[in-house]
């Protein structure tokens, strides 16, 4: 990182604040799919063959605090590559750029369970699956440049 | 600078007054939330709740301390205790919420862990907005 004084304190808690919060995130997905009563293994295989039905409701309920929580927590990780000496800027934006597409492809996946566009429910368990790698790849390449 | 730090001495105060409503404001009311009470047939607090609660308060957490601090640092890197300030804000920031989780599955001790943490974070960070505050105006 460029010079930073203290900030790279702020910046380093944050990656473990992000990994807490993207850790009950799955944790509440899975809780909503019936974890509560099942094994992790059935209650993948039951997001795949048979996803919780929800309504619009619950899906615009569920979205919208995501749609703002999920862009902003994004946009700040991936702004402190800019000061990164070590990771060269256009490996960053777009690494932050797919992580964008990815993160609204798995808010809107239930959307396509929901409208029967999809029956199985493999697409939110690959978003969501690709989005976690993604971001632990940023908050890596963040904690690689402290 | 000041507009943030008043907006968010507003948001940790009426914070700690939503915990109370939610949770209970001692800990006896908070136990029951928890772990519910058969005598008086009040059913525990669902994971589901519970954990949508710690998911929450984690993301406001992140976001109202990094300001206070990222605020902090910019005018008082020169203080010697600046960077324990910091450390102490972040790790009691992520202690209660973590607190609170860790409670609902083992016991009672850790409420109180949650409520040592929870209050201690919310008047450090209100001090520091504090700082920050009059450090602005009364140059």
């Amino acid at each position: 990182m460029k010079n930073l004084k203290l900030y790279h304190i702020p910046i380093a808690y944050m990656l473990v604040y992000v990994v807490a919060i993207l850790a009950t995130g799955v944790w509440l997905f899975l809780l909503s799919q019936g974890l509560g009563t099942t094994d992790i293994t059935q209650t993948l295989t039951k997001v795949v063959t048979f996803p919780e039905p929800k309504s619009l409701h619950n899906f615009i309920e569920v979205a919208t605090p995501h749609l703002f929580a999920m862009g902003t927590l994004i946009f700040v990780v991936a702004h402190f590559m800019l000061f990164s000496t070590k990771i060269s800027q256009r490996f960053s934006l777009r690494i932050s750029v797919l992580l964008f597409i990815v993160a609204l492809l798995n808010i809107a996946a239930y959307l396509l369970i929901i409208t029967g566009v999809v029956v199985s429910g493999w697409i939110k368990l690959f978003s969501m699956g690709l989005f976690i790698l993604l971001f632990l790849l940023l908050l890596g390449m963040v904690a690689f440049s402290l | 600078m000041t507009g943030v730090c008043v907006a968010l001495l507003f948001y940790l105060g009426l914070d700690v007054v939503l915990h109370g409503y939610l949770l209970g404001t001692d800990i006896t009311e908070v136990s029951t939330t928890l772990y519910g009470n058969v005598e008086e047939f009040v059913e525990p607090i669902l994971l589901d709740s519970l954990l949508l609660q710690v998911h929450i308060d984690l993301f406001m957490s992140l976001f109202s301390i990094m300001i206070i601090a990222s605020m902090y640092i910019r005018l008082f890197s020169t203080k010697p205790s600046t960077k324990r300030l910091v450390h102490t804000l972040f790790t009691f920031g992520l202690a209660a919420p973590l607190a609170l989780l860790i409670a609902y599955f083992t016991s009672v001790e850790f409420i109180y862990s949650w409520g040592v943490s929870f209050l201690f974070v919310h008047l450090l960070a209100m001090g520091m907005a504090l700082a920050i505050i009059k450090k602005l105006l009364f140059k």
